[in-house]
């Protein structure tokens, strides 16, 4: 089974997750599979996404930390660098990445891409397109996106 | 056409020349012990007739072919000589020349100008900062604990684990070259990780593959080297840049052009070779032919070939649409209207009002084109095979049949160099004259005296050629299968020795005459002219190499006319220089054994 050989890295990483969450984030490993996390990040305040809530998922490969872990959102966002099925442009995702970064930093970053969009290395070229020729516009879809996908209802 | 070139071209000529001359005794470092055998072959030429060894030695003088092991000992080289100048360590010295491409002059440059700067960019510290002072440590990866003197840290101090930084090693090495680039795996920290932290702590198939890539990187990233492209070949070729013509040959016997490199093609230049073998691949040649032996359904658009009976057309399923092949039009809407089922007058009028005219004119011009280009493709894969074959019997020669030629004619191996000789010059031929196809086909369809010019040098490229590949192939067979008197084995030998030098200088001759392009026909040349221009061509540029050939010397460019008697140097009387083709000749010839021209 899955859960028989895990790295005591891994184990650390999840006490220390569970014990001292980050603000605005939480992380729990799946019963069946303790290298699957579920995410859920609060939308930063001051961008399109406050007041949502974002659900990810988190893998940790066999290879980790030599490789870096697998991210997505799963709710719908409207977001330059996260394609329609929710797979995230973030350099430390690829070949930035470092084994000594964590699940922890692999978070904050990806809540630091909410805050500041980056459209000029976009994932997703129509809304990147949007954000540059209108970034009035564009917020306001993804506020409404917002409201629409990543509040409780 | 511009004079001001000309001369220059011709200077640049003639200074190459007197280098080769004066060095011909100073074989350069590193390419003697190598290349002995090949010049003791030309010494035997030598000594017979001219100085065909020149191009050999001119072309050896501008690129090296390298081994592995000269490339490690190279790498190594520059390596130490960075680390001794900056006092630097040796992996210090490694990071920063890969960062600056080999370059240790460049490396140099920037260290002195800005020391800080260029450590900071590739990450080299100054000063070493040690591990922290605590009895145990944890790894910054596996978050275990272990004792400080079992970690190791790059010279920033971050500690890891020796199973972690291993992980981290190997992965990096198996992701590809980057591994050259390896920084300390904390993320804030750009310190280099270099080729002592490999060698302290990968696994042996790690270390060897990380070496693997510092050599290629080497050769890849330095402007002055490029591997081979032979297939499978292992050797690189160092350049010296600006020096002359781009075509090497590697140790393995592949020919290639070192600025492009695609096979060996002069006379023709990098561009041409790229646009005639994107042409020859591309399917350009496809859509000129559909172009023009097709026309399109008018309504499914799929190109349709009419290749037999009447106007009605009816397209293939699923279309089916049926139409008439004159005016496209669809086949309901014929009959007596349009003036019969098998004559379209819509057609005709329309085409009297010429509204057809630029679609055919588009289809008759394409089928010209490839009809064209069909001429100069087939000539050029026909020398192409012709040079395939040519380098099969060439093996065939080396492997057995010098053996018995040597037993036949009881001549030792080394004395039948010539035969090996003439082959080589047969394979040469062959890809010079490849290539003038490509040349011609782009050669400017309204420059007609060049053209003309051009094709009277192919064609006699052409018979020397074939006169050279009758001697070596047919006439040798004599004395293969039979003891001949030795006498007439010396004849064969001084002619199939004299062709090859003959050849070889009408090929030389012939490569810059179209590498300069043809710059001696002027646009205002008649037609009647261009056969004096094709002599007194030949001259000039003859002259353009003295020591080539003996009647070359005595050649002073100008007119054809011009006396050039080898004969009457009086340098040896034994032999005489026949005035067409400068082949020599023994005294006893009435006729020149070449050419068959009266002395």
């Amino acid at each position: 089974m899955a859960n028989s050989n895990l790295p005591r890295r891994i184990i650390k990483e999840t006490q220390r997750l569970l014990s001292e969450p980050a603000p605005g984030i939480s992380a729990s490993p799946s019963e069946e599979n303790m290298r699957y996390f579920n995410v859920m990040i609060l939308g930063p305040t001051q961008s399109p996404y406050e007041g949502g809530v974002f659900k990810l998922e988190l893998f940790l490969p066999e290879e980790y930390p030599m490789a870096p872990p697998k991210v997505r959102f799963l709710t719908k966002i409207y977001h330059p660098n996260i394609d329609k099925l929710g797979r995230i442009c973030l350099d430390i995702l690829k070949d930035k990445w470092s084994p000594a970064l964590q699940i922890r930093t692999v978070l904050l970053s990806i809540q630091a891409l909410l805050s500041a969009p980056n459209p000029d290395d976009p994932l997703s070229d129509n809304v990147a397109k949007h954000w540059k020729a209108n970034e009035t516009e564009a917020v306001e879809t993804a506020k409404e996106w917002t409201r629409l996908y990543a509040t409780g209802a | 056409m511009d004079p001001e070139e000309d001369m220059h071209d011709a200077r640049g000529e003639s200074s190459q020349e007197e280098e080769d001359f004066y060095s011909e005794g100073y074989p350069s470092d590193g390419e003697d012990e190598d290349d002995d055998g090949d010049d003791a072959g030309y010494d035997f030429v030598d000594n017979d007739s001219d100085d065909p060894s020149t191009d050999v030695r001119r072309l050896q003088q501008n690129y090296t072919t390298l081994n592995e092991e000269n490339i490690s000992q190279r790498q190594a080289d520059d390596i130490n000589r960075v680390s001794t100048v900056l006092s630097i360590k040796r992996w210090e010295a490694c990071v920063l020349l890969r960062h600056y491409n080999w370059s240790v002059s460049k490396v140099h440059d920037e260290w002195f100008a800005d020391e800080e700067n260029v450590r900071k960019t590739v990450g080299l510290l100054e000063k070493h900062i040690e591990m922290p002072n605590k009895r145990e440590l944890t790894c910054g990866i596996c978050f275990e604990n272990y004792p400080r003197d079992t970690m190791k840290a790059s010279p920033c101090g971050h500690p890891f684990c020796f199973s972690c930084w291993r992980g981290y090693i190997s992965t990096s090495i198996n992701d590809g070259p980057g591994c050259l680039m390896l920084r300390c795996p904390d993320p804030t920290c750009r310190a280099a990780v270099g080729l002592d932290m490999v060698d302290s702590m990968a696994s042996r198939e790690d270390r060897e593959k990380y070496a693997r890539y510092l050599r290629r990187s080497y050769v890849e990233d330095n402007r002055k080297t490029k591997w081979c492209p032979a297939p499978g070949c292992e050797y690189a070729v160092e350049f010296v840049m600006g020096s002359g013509s781009y075509d090497v040959c590697c140790k393995c016997s592949y020919s290639f052009c070192w600025n492009c490199t695609e096979e060996a093609h002069r006379p023709v230049d990098c561009g041409t070779v790229a646009r005639w073998i994107l042409k020859n691949s591309a399917e350009s040649e496809n859509m000129n032919w559909i172009l023009a032996n097709s026309k399109p359904c008018p309504k499914c658009k799929r190109p349709i070939e009419k290749n037999q009976g009447c106007m009605h057309i009816t397209c293939t399923p699923p279309c089916k649409f049926e139409f008439c092949w004159l005016c496209l039009g669809p086949w309901t809407e014929h009959g007596e209207r349009t003036g019969g089922f098998y004559a379209c007058n819509r057609y005709e009028s329309a085409k009297q009002e010429g509204a057809y005219d630029e679609s055919e004119r588009r289809r008759e011009m394409a089928k010209n084109s490839l009809e064209r280009y069909t001429h100069y493709y087939e000539r050029w894969a026909a020398n192409q095979s012709s040079r395939q074959k040519a380098l099969t019997d060439l093996q065939a020669l080396q492997n057995e049949k010098l053996e018995k030629l040597s037993d036949r004619q009881s001549q030792p191996e080394s004395q039948l160099k010539f035969i090996t000789d003439a082959w080589l010059q047969i394979v040469e031929c062959r890809r010079v004259l490849k290539w003038t196809y490509a040349y011609g086909f782009y050669l400017h369809e309204n420059e007609h005296a060049k053209r003309q010019f051009f094709e009277y040098l192919q064609g006699e490229a052409e018979s020397g050629l074939e006169r050279l590949h009758q001697c070596a192939e047919k006439e040798l067979q004599v004395y293969l299968e039979a003891e001949t008197p030795l006498k007439d084995f010396n004849d064969f030998r001084t002619k199939l020795a004299g062709l090859t030098s003959v050849t070889r200088n009408y090929f030389e001759n012939l490569v810059r005459a179209l590498e300069s392009g043809l710059n001696d026909v002027g646009p205002s040349n008649s037609q009647a002219g261009s056969n004096q221009a094709a002599c007194s061509k030949s001259s000039s540029s003859k002259s353009l190499a003295p020591g080539k050939s003996k009647s070359g010397k005595s050649r002073t460019g100008g007119a054809a006319t011009s006396s050039r008697s080898g004969s009457s140097r009086g340098m040896d009387d034994s032999i005489w220089t026949c005035d067409s083709c400068t082949c020599t000749n023994p005294k006893s010839n009435s006729h020149c054994q070449a050419c068959d021209r009266h002395r």
